[in-house]
C-alpha cells in the first residue's frame, strides 16, 4: 500500500542519487541558464524525443524555516498550494489536471520545497497557467487546510506501523538537540493541531519569492517558447525579501542507546552520529569512503560481512545525509531479534576497520569506476535531469559539474579515504536505535 | 501489492503510444520492435532507443511461484538469490561487482509468473552483462554453504516484507483464501516453514528444469544497432544447449459461489480493508474494461475513490484500486482503503461498495470517460522516458501472452463504452465473487514471542 509518510526515505534517496553522480566521457546535455528580472534563476534543456515537458521549481522554503511551535508549517504550505486558488477550488484544479492527463504536485523537504508539473506539449499553456495560479495565488482555504492537517496526523499514526520509520524518527530526534533539522518535515502530533490557514499564509508570504527560487524546465520546449511562454509568466511573480537569521544544528554526543519495544520478528537498527553538509570540501572523499563501507550495494563491506557471509540481514547500508546544513551519518539494518547484538557489533567493527587500515587498491578503483561510470544514469530521464539541474544550481556547483565531479572522484586516494574515515566516523560515540522485541534482542 | 506496481497498471498504453508518436513515421509495433529466435530456441526481443547512451539488458525465465508445489514454496525466489552465488568461472557476488565496476546497475525480481534479471549500463559495455548471463544460464555453481547462508537472508527478507508489516500479512492471507486450487494460493517468497524444507537438491532440479534457452527470452532496449546487437547475442548465447520447455499449464480455481471473508488481528495503528474480486486477464476483452474501471475509481485526485472517501466524506487516509491485466493466470481486481483514525471499517466498506454499485447503476458520463482515457494515454507517453520501463513492459506482455498484443491495448481501451463498464461491473464486481479481508488492529503490546506467520506482492526484488 502507499506509505504516505516516508519523508526521511525520500530525502535520503534524493541525496544519495546526488552523491553518486559521476561523469564519464559524456557531458551535461545542453543547458541554458538565465536570470529573470525578478532574480529567479531559470535553467532549460530542450529534448524533443517525446511530446511532453517537465518543470520543477525549487523554493527555498523547507522545514528548516519552521518557527518553534509551528513545526510542519513548511510542509503544509507546500501541500496547501494545491488546495485552492483565487480563481479555482481544489476540485476544479484536480479535474482540470486529470482531464489533461497532467500531474502537478508539491514536495516539501528539509532544505527546500519543490513544485512539479508534467504536461503534454499540446497542453503546455494551460498547464503553465495552473502552475502560476497555485504558485502565486493560493488561498489556503480553511476547511481544506483542516482536512490536510487531519490527514497528516493520520499518516503520522500510520507510519508507526513501519518499524524502519519508527527507528528513523527516533534516531533524528535523539541526534539533533536543536537546529533546523530537529523536527520531522511533516511536523509533529503536538505542533500540527494548532495550524491554521493564517500560519500557512504567513509562511507563504515570508518565504515564497522568485529571488529565492530556481526553475528547471526540460523536454519538448524550444528556446523561443521559453522566451514567449515561460519568461513573461514568471516575471509577473514579484520579488520579496527573506531575512535570514543564522542557525545551526547542535548534535547529541553519543554513546547513547534508544530501545523501543514492539512485538516484531526483526530488530530494526540504526547506528550513527553527526555527518556533514553538502558544502564540506571532504564530500567527495566521503562519497568514495561510504561507497566502500556501506553505500555500494552488493559490493560494500557491510553487505559482504552482514549479509553475504553470515546471512544476518536482507538489507544493510550506510549513508551520509548532507544538506544545506550538516545532517546525519547512519548505518541501517534489519535482522531477527536474537541476532541484533551480533549485527550491531559487526557494523561497529566495519566502522573501525575502515579507520584502521587503508582500503585496498581494488576497492577504491571499484568505487571510482562505479561513481564515475554510472553518471549517464543520473540524467537519463526528464525527471532526473530537472532534479540534477536544480541541485547543481542550489549548491552553486556550476554547469561544468559533470567534468569536475569526475576529476574530483578520480583524485580521491586511499590515504584520503583513511583520513576522512578517521575524521568523520565515530564508532564509539554512536546513537544506537533499536526497534525490536527487546526481550529477545537483549541489548545492553 | 504495495503501490509500487501502480505504474504497471497504466503501463500497457505506454509502448503503444510511443510507437504512434515515434518520429520515424507511423511506425507499427512490428517496425519498432524486432523479434527473432536463435537456433537453440532463445527468443530475442530488441527495441532501439537512442535518447541516452545506455542499454538496459534483461533476461527473463518463464518460472515463478506458480511453477512451485505445495510444501516447497519459495523455490523460484530462492533460486533467484542463488543466481548471484557464482559459476565455475566467477565467485559469489562477482556478478554485481563486475556490473558496478562498469558503471552499471543490476538487480533481479521474482513474481508469480516470471523471474527476471537485468543490468542497465553504458551501451559500450553491454558485452559485459551478456557474458555474465550466458555463463550463469547453464553453469551455475550451487553450493550447500552458500545455500544455507542465503536461506537465512531470504528468511530475513520475509520477516521484513511480511511478518512485520500488517497490511502485507493480510494480503497474503487474502490471496490464500481467494485461490484454493491455482498456485496463486501461496506467497511468492514462500511460507516460512517451506523455506526450511527446501534443499539444495530441490534447487538443482528446479534450475535444470527451468533455466535454459527454451524457457527464457532476452529483451534489450536502448542505444544500439539491431544488427550488431543481434550478432553479439548469437555469438554469446547461441551455443547454450536448448533444453526443454517445461509444461506451463496450471489448474485454475472453479468459479466462486459466495463471498469469502477473513480477518486478521495484529498489532497495528489503523485498520485496513481490502476486497479482491475474481476477474479474467488479458486473454479476455473484459480485462480492458476493468482497466478503465480502475482508472475511474483511482486514477488521479479527481478519481471517484479519492474524491469521495478521502476528500468529501473524509473516511479514509487512502483509497485505491488495482487491476491484474498482465497476470498469466486469472487473478484479482483489488479495491482497498485505510480508514482514518476514529472511522469505522464498516462505514468505509459501505462507501467503497457505494462506488462499486454506482458503476453498476449509472452509466459513466462522456466527459469522465474521456478524462480517464486521456490519463491513460498521457501516462503512456510519460513513461517512455525510461528505457527500463520499456523493457519491463515488453517482457511482462511476453510472459502474460505475447509482446505483440501490446498494440491491441490502446484500441481496446478506446473502444470501452459506458455500457461495457456497467455490464462488467455487474458481472465481476459483486459480493459473491469476492474475498474481503479486514485488518483489526490490536493495541501495541511489547516483548513477547511473536507468532511465525505468513507477503502479498506482485513482484519482489532481490
Amino acid at each position: 500500500m502507499i506509505r504516505l509518510l516516508r519523508f526521511s526515505a525520500v530525502v535520503v534517496f534524493f541525496l544519495l542519487s546526488f552523491g553518486s553522480m559521476g561523469e564519464t566521457l559524456l557531458a551535461m546535455p545542453p543547458v541554458q541558464r538565465m536570470t529573470l528580472s525578478n532574480q529567479m534563476v531559470l535553467l532549460t534543456s530542450e529534448e524533443r524525443s517525446l511530446p511532453f515537458v517537465t518543470l520543477q521549481l525549487l523554493i527555498d522554503a523547507g522545514s528548516r524555516r519552521d518557527s518553534a511551535g509551528e513545526e510542519g508549517a513548511a510542509y503544509l504550505t507546500a501541500k496547501g498550494l494545491l488546495l485552492g486558488t483565487a480563481k479555482r477550488g481544489e476540485k476544479a484544479i484536480n479535474e482540470e489536471l486529470d482531464f489533461m492527463g497532467a500531474s502537478l504536485n508539491s514536495s516539501p523537504g528539509r532544505d527546500y520545497a519543490t513544485l512539479n508539473l508534467r504536461v503534454l506539449k499540446k497542453d503546455l499553456e494551460k498547464g503553465l497557467d495552473l502552475f502560476m495560479e497555485v504558485l502565486t495565488h493560493p488561498t489556503f482555504p480553511q476547511e481544506e487546510v483542516k482536512r490536510e492537517v487531519q490527514k497528516t496526523l493520520a499518516a503520522i499514526q500510520a507510519a508507526e506501523d513501519q518499524p524502519d520509520d519508527v527507528a528513523e524518527k527516533a534516531f533524528q530526534e535523539n541526534l539533533f538537540l536543536s537546529g533546523p533539522y530537529r523536527h520531522p518535515v511533516e511536523g509533529t502530533k503536538k505542533s500540527l493541531p494548532s495550524m491554521t490557514r493564517e500560519t500557512l499564509d504567513r509562511f507563504y508570504k515570508k518565504y515564497y519569492h522568485p529571488n529565492h527560487s530556481i526553475l528547471a524546465v526540460v523536454g519538448d520546449i524550444t528556446p523561443e517558447e521559453v522566451k514567449t511562454k515561460l519568461v513573461p509568466r514568471f516575471e509577473k511573480w514579484p520579488k520579496g525579501k527573506i531575512s535570514d537569521a543564522p542557525v545551526q544544528n547542535v548534535f547529541a554526543k553519543g554513546p547513547k542507546t534508544v530501545k523501543i519495544d514492539r512485538m516484531l520478528t526483526q530488530a530494526n537498527i540504526i547506528l550513527g552520529h553527526a555527518g556533514v553538509s553538502r558544502e564540506n570540501p571532504d564530500y567527495y572523499a566521503l562519497t568514495v569512503m561510504n561507497y566502500i563501507l556501506g553505500g555500494g550495494g552488493f559490493s560494500s563491506r557491510l553487505m559482504e560481512e552482514v549479509r553475504n557471509k553470515r546471512g544476518l540481514a536482507y538489507s544493510v547500508y550506510s549513508y551520509f545525509e548532507p544538506g544545506k546544513f550538516p545532517g546525519s551519518f547512519q548505518i541501517g539494518l534489519q535482522t531477527k531479534n536474537v541476532s541484533a547484538r551480533e549485527a550491531i557489533s559487526l557494523a561497529r567493527e566495519e566502522m573501525k576497520r575502515i579507520q584502521k587500515e587503508p582500503v585496498s587498491e581494488k576497492e577504491i578503483e571499484g568505487a571510482r569506476k562505479y561513481l564515475i561510470g554510472s553518471f549517464p544514469m543520473r540524467m537519463d530521464t526528464q525527471g532526473k535531469l530537472v532534479n540534477f539541474l536544480l541541485q547543481v544550481e542550489y549548491y552553486g556547483l556550476g554547469l561544468d559539474y559533470p567534468e569536475k565531479y569526475s576529476r574530483l572522484i578520480q583524485s580521491v586516494t586511499r590515504e584520503e579515504v583513511l583520513r576522512v574515515a578517521r575524521k568523520y566516523l565515530q564508532p564509539e560515540n554512536c546513537i544506537l536505535v533499536v526497534v525490536a522485541n527487546q526481550k529477545m534482542a537483549d541489548i545492553e | 501489492m504495495k503501490k509500487s506496481n501502480g505504474w504497471i497498471t497504466v503501463g500497457p498504453l505506454l509502448l503503444l503510444l510511443f510507437l504512434l508518436w515515434a518520429p520515424t513515421s507511423q511506425a507499427d509495433l512490428g517496425d519498432q520492435v524486432f523479434e527473432t529466435t536463435l537456433s537453440n530456441g532463445l527468443k530475442v526481443i530488441l527495441l532501439e532507443n537512442h535518447k541516452a547512451p545506455l542499454v538496459t539488458f534483461h533476461i527473463w525465465y518463464r518460472v515463478g511461484s506458480r511453477n512451485e508445489e505445495w510444501g516447497k514454496t519459495g523455490l523460484s525466489h530462492m533460486l533467484e538469490h542463488m543466481m548471484f552465488k557464482g559459476t565455475k568461472k566467477h565467485g559469489p557476488e562477482d556478478y554485481s561487482r563486475i556490473i558496478q565496476e562498469n558503471g552499471g546497475e543490476t538487480n533481479a525480481f521474482t513474481s508469480r509468473d516470471y523471474t527476471g534479471y537485468f543490468a542497465t549500463l553504458r551501451s559500450d559495455r553491454v558485452q559485459v552483462v551478456m557474458d555474465l548471463e550466458a555463463d550463469r544460464m547453464p553453469n551455475l555453481n550451487l553450493r550447500e554453504e552458500d545455500f544455507v547462508t542465503e536461506r537465512m537472508v531470504v528468511m530475513e527478507e520475509r520477516r521484513q516484507r511480511t511478518e512485520d508489516d500488517p497490511q502485507a500479512f493480510l494480503m497474503e492471507q487474502l490471496e490464500a483464501t481467494a485461490f484454493q486450487v491455482q498456485p496463486y494460493h501461496w506467497p511468492i517468497i514462500g511460507w516460512m516453514e517451506d523455506l526450511m524444507r527446501v534443499t539444495l537438491e530441490d534447487l538443482k532440479r528446479y534450475y535444470q528444469t527451468y533455466y535454459n534457452p527454451s524457457n527464457s527470452f532476452l529483451v534489450a532496449v536502448g542505444d544500439f544497432k539491431r544488427g550488431e546487437m543481434l550478432s553479439r547475442i548469437e555469438k554469446t548465447f547461441g551455443s547454450i544447449p536448448q533444453g526443454m520447455a517445461p509444461k506451463q499449464e496450471k489448474p485454475k480455481d472453479p468459479p466462486q459461489a459466495g463471498e469469502r471473508r477473513i480477518s486478521l488481528k495484529k498489532e497495528a495503528q489503523l485498520p485496513f480493508l481490502v476486497m479482491g474480486y475474481r476477474i479474467p486477464n488479458l486473454h479476455h476483452p473484459d480485462a480492458y474494461v476493468l482497466e478503465v474501471i480502475s482508472a475511474i475509481l483511482s486514477g488521479g485526485k479527481s478519481s471517484r475513490l479519492h474524491q469521495k472517501l478521502v476528500l468529501e466524506k473524509q473516511l479514509a487516509l487512502e483509497a485505491d484500486s488495482e487491476n491484474s491485466l498482465l497476470s498469466k493466470d486469472p487473478a484479482l481486481f483489488y479495491v482497498y482503503a485505510t480508514p482514518l483514525p476514529g472511522k469505522q471499517v464498516g462505514e468505509v466498506e459501505k462507501a467503497l461498495e457505494e462506488e462499486i454499485e454506482r458503476l453498476q447503476k449509472e452509466p459513466v458520463e462522456k466527459r469522465e470517460l474521456e478524462k480517464v482515457k486521456n490519463q491513460l494515454e498521457s501516462s503512456f507517453i510519460y513513461s517512455q522516458d525510461s528505457l527500463f520501463f520499456q523493457a519491463m513492459l515488453l517482457a511482462r506482455y511476453e510472459i502474460a501472452q505475447s509482446w505483440k498484443v501490446l498494440d491491441q491495448y490502446l484500441p481496446l481501451i478506446q473502444r470501452v463504452t459506458p455500457e461495457d463498464i456497467q455490464r462488467v461491473a455487474r458481472q465481476y464486481l459483486i459480493p459473491d465473487n469476492r474475498t474481503a479481508g479486514t485488518l483489526l488492529p490490536l493495541p501495541p503490546k511489547p516483548g513477547q514471542e511473536p507468532p511465525v506467520g505468513s507477503s502479498g506482492r506482485d513482484r519482489i526484488t532481490r
